[in-house]
C-alpha cells in the first residue's frame, strides 16, 4: 500500500482493534448486570408516596414548603437588586430559539441581516443570510441555496457540503467565554440610548450589550441582536423564473456550471493555496515571497483582515514602511464600524510610522494599544490576539502547542520594550515578586507618561 | 439501520437481548474509536465499559431519533475527552506508548490489534486533540462532518480544514511506513 495517498484507506479498514473472548465476556457480564439492576430498580415502590402516607412526613413536608418559600422570597428580593451576573445570561440563552442579527454599514444601511432557528440543542436548525444587494444564502434544514442576484444564478448545496453561520451554537460559546477567566461586566452603561450592561471579553476583543431586563444580548461582535420570530417563509428557498440554478447536491442533475462561478472557485482556491504558503513564507522569514503571496490574496479575497494585516507585516519586515502603514490602515478601516478595536494593527502600524520617524502619529497609534498590553502583563488573556498576529503559523497549532501564559507574558514585555525603550528587569526566572514590581512598574510608566522611545534593537527576554 | 431501530425499540421495552446485540455489535467499533482517540489500552477499555454500563441504565429514559452508531460513537467521544482533560494530558504519545505493553504481542492480552493498526495509532496519536477527533470520528466512527461540527461547535467548513490538516500530518508521519 502506497501510504502517501492510502491513509484514508488505510485507517478505514486496517485500524481495527478487538476485544479479546476474555475481555468481551467480563464486560458483558457488567452491561448486563447493569440492565438488571435498573430494571429492579424501576419496580421498586414510590417511596415518596410511602413517606406521605404518614401524618407525620406531611406535616414535616409542608414546613419544608413553608421554610422553601421563605427562602425563595428572600431570593427574589436579592434578585430584584440591580446587580447583574453573566449566569444570568446564559440560563436566558438557553431558552433562545430563533436570533436575528443585524450588522449596518457606516451609512446606517443594512450590510448584512441573519435569522437563525435554534433547535433543541442550542445548534442552528435553519439559517438565512441576506447581504444586499447580491447575495442571499437560506438553509432550510436539507438544502443550502446562494442566490447571487446580480448574475440571477442560483446554487444549491449539500449542507454536509457547505454551511453557513453565525455563531455555531450562541450558548455554548457564551459558556466557553465564561470560563476563560477575561470576562469583565461594567454595569449600565447604556446602548444607543437603551440600559445596556456591558459584558468585554478581553481575549478575543469582543463586546457584548445585555438587556438588563431580559438578561439577553442585544448587540454582540458588532451586530444587534433580537429574538423574535421571524415572518413566515424566511427560510424558505424559493427559485424564480428565469433564474438559473446549478445543483451542486449529491446525484444531481444540474445545468453546466457558469464560467464566473468556476472561475470564482478556482480563484477562492488558489487564494487559499496562497494563503497557506505566505503565512509559511512570513514565519520562516522570506518576507519577499510573503509579500507577494499576500497581495495575490487581496487582490481576489480583499475582505481578507489576516491577508491585508500580514501584508502589513511582510513589508514592514522588509523596510517598506509606506507600505506597510497603507495595508494595516486597511484592517484598522474594516473594523472601524464595529465595536472592535485591533489593538494588535494598532501597534503594528505605530511601529511601522515610528520607524519613519513620525513619532506623533506613532504615538497616537500606540496610545491604543498601550493599555491592553500593559493590562495583559496581569490578565494574560489579553495577549492571545497579540500572539496570533506575530505568529502566521497560530492558527494551526493545537492548545497545547500555543504559548503559555509566562511565555505570553515574556513577549508582550518584549514588545513593550521595543516601543518604549525601557526595561524593568522581567526575568521569566525570577520570583513572583520580583516580576510583579517590574509590572506595576511597566503601569507607573505608563501612568506617568507612556511616551514611546522606539528601540527596535532592544534588549529582549528570552522566551521560556 | 432498519435492524438498529429495531433494537432500539427492543432495547427500550427491557430486552436483554437487544442489548446484547448491540454490545457484540459495536464493541469493536467503539474499542477503536476509544484506542484511537486515547492510545492506550487500559483507558479505551474503561471508557468502553461506562458508555455500555451507562447506556444498558438508560432504557428507561432512552430516546433517540438519530443514528444509533453515532450515538455510541459520540458517548465514546465525551468520555475520552473527560478522561484526558482529568489527566490533563492527551493521548499517550509515540515515545511513551513504545514502552507500554504492545496490543498484540502477548497472550494476556485484553486488546487484540495487528502491527499496522498499531502504526497508525501511534501516528493518530501525533494529532492535535482536534484533528485527531475529527480523522478518528469520520473514518472510523463514520460520523458525518456536519455532526463532527457540531460536537466541536465549529463549522462544517472548520472541521473539513481540521481533517485535511490531519491527514497531511498523517501522511507526512506514515510515509514510507505502512506497507500493503
Amino acid at each position: 500500500m502506497k501510504p502517501v495517498d492510502r491513509v484514508e484507506e488505510a485507517i478505514r479498514k486496517r485500524l481495527d482493534f478487538s476485544a479479546s473472548a476474555k475481555l468481551r465476556d467480563r464486560l458483558l457480564e457488567d452491561v448486563l448486570n447493569a440492565q438488571k439492576k435498573s430494571k429492579a430498580a424501576e419496580t421498586k415502590p414510590e417511596i415518596r408516596r410511602i413517606i406521605m402516607k404518614s401524618p407525620i412526613a406531611k406535616l414535616a413536608a409542608v414546613a419544608a414548603i413553608v421554610a422553601g418559600v421563605v427562602l425563595s422570597l428572600a431570593l427574589v428580593d436579592r434578585a430584584i437588586s440591580p446587580t447583574y451576573a453573566f449566569e444570568q445570561t446564559l440560563a436566558a440563552v438557553a431558552d433562545v430559539r430563533y436570533i436575528h442579527a443585524v450588522r449596518r454599514d457606516a451609512a446606517g444601511q443594512v450590510d448584512d441581516e441573519r435569522w437563525i432557528e435554534v433547535g433543541s440543542d442550542g445548534f442552528q436548525v435553519r439559517y438565512r443570510q441576506d447581504n444586499p444587494p447580491n447575495r442571499l444564502i437560506i438553509e432550510d434544514g436539507e438544502t443550502v441555496s446562494v442566490h447571487y442576484k446580480d448574475k440571477n444564478t442560483i446554487i444549491l448545496y449539500d449542507p454536509e457540503e457547505k454551511q453557513y453561520q453565525w455563531i455555531a451554537n450562541l450558548k455554548e460559546w457564551l459558556n466557553e467565554l465564561a470560563g476563560d477567566g477575561s470576562l469583565t461586566i461594567e454595569q449600565n452603561v447604556g446602548y444607543w440610548g437603551r440600559k445596556a450592561h456591558l459584558v468585554r471579553w478581553l481575549k478575543l476583543n469582543i463586546d457584548c450589550y445585555i438587556d438588563p431586563a431580559s438578561k439577553l444580548p442585544i448587540a454582540l461582535a458588532g451586530y444587534e441582536v433580537s429574538y423574535e420570530e421571524p415572518p413566515a417563509g424566511v427560510f424558505e428557498i424559493v427559485i424564480a423564473d428565469g433564474v438559473m440554478v446549478v445543483d451542486k447536491r449529491p446525484g444531481a442533475e444540474s445545468a453546466e456550471e457558469p464560467e464566473w462561478l468556476a472561475a470564482k472557485s478556482a480563484n477562492d482556491e488558489i487564494a487559499s493555496a496562497n494563503f497557506s504558503n505566505a503565512r509559511l513564507a512570513l514565519a520562516a522569514g522570506r518576507y519577499g515571497e510573503a509579500a507577494e503571496l499576500f497581495a495575490k490574496v487581496v487582490e481576489v479575497q480583499s475582505g481578507r483582515n489576516w491577508a491585508w494585516f500580514w501584508l502589513g507585516k511582510s513589508h514592514y519586515e522588509l523596510g517598506q514602511y509606506d507600505a506597510a502603514i497603507h495595508e494595516f490602515s486597511k484592517v484598522i478601516e474594516m473594523f472601524a464600524d464595529s465595536e472592535v478595536v485591533p489593538h494588535y494593527c494598532h501597534l503594528a502600524r505605530g511601529l511601522a510610522y515610528a520607524a519613519k520617524g513620525m513619532k506623533d502619529m506613532a504615538q497616537k497609534d500606540l496610545d491604543v494599544a498601550l493599555p491592553i498590553m500593559i493590562d495583559a502583563l496581569r490578565m494574560i488573556e489579553g495577549a492571545t490576539l497579540f500572539d496570533y498576529a506575530d505568529d502566521p503559523l497560530y492558527r494551526g497549532l493545537s492548545e497545547s502547542e500555543r504559548p503559555g501564559a509566562q511565555q505570553s507574558r515574556v513577549m508582550m514585555v518584549n514588545r513593550l520594550r521595543i516601543v518604549s525603550g525601557q526595561s524593568f528587569g522581567y526575568d521569566p526566572d525570577a520570583s513572583t515578586e520580583a516580576n510583579e514590581q517590574a509590572i506595576a512598574a511597566w503601569e507607573q510608566w505608563h501612568k506617568n507618561s507612556g511616551e514611546i522611545g522606539f528601540t527596535p534593537d532592544a534588549e529582549l527576554v528570552p522566551i521560556p | 439501520m432498519i435492524e438498529d431501530e429495531v433494537l432500539k425499540w427492543k432495547f427500550k421495552c427491557g430486552s436483554t437481548d437487544a442489548l446484547q446485540r448491540i454490545y457484540e455489535k459495536y464493541l469493536n467499533r467503539l474499542l477503536t474509536v476509544a484506542m484511537a482517540l486515547l492510545n492506550d489500552t487500559e483507558a479505551a477499555e474503561d471508557v468502553v465499559h461506562d458508555v455500555f454500563v451507562s447506556f444498558a441504565e438508560s432504557a428507561e429514559d432512552f430516546r433517540l431519533a438519530g443514528s444509533l452508531k453515532s450515538y455510541l460513537t459520540t458517548c465514546v467521544v465525551n468520555r475520552a475527552r473527560d478522561r484526558m482533560r482529568a489527566n490533563q494530558r492527551g493521548p499517550v504519545r509515540l515515545d511513551e506508548s513504545m514502552s507500554m505493553s504492545s496490543c498484540s504481542d502477548t497472550p494476556e492480552q485484553e486488546i487484540v490489534c495487528s502491527e499496522l493498526a498499531q502504526r497508525l495509532n501511534h501516528a493518530i496519536a501525533q494529532l492535535p486533540d482536534e484533528q485527531r477527533e475529527v480523522v478518528v470520528l469520520h473514518l472510523k466512527g463514520e460520523v458525518k462532518f456536519r455532526e463532527i461540527a457540531r460536537l466541536q461547535g465549529v463549522s462544517v467548513n472548520t472541521t473539513q480544514g481540521r481533517y485535511r490538516y490531519g491527514l497531511d500530518k498523517l501522511r507526512s508521519l506514515l510515509n514510507g511506513e505502512v506497507e500493503k
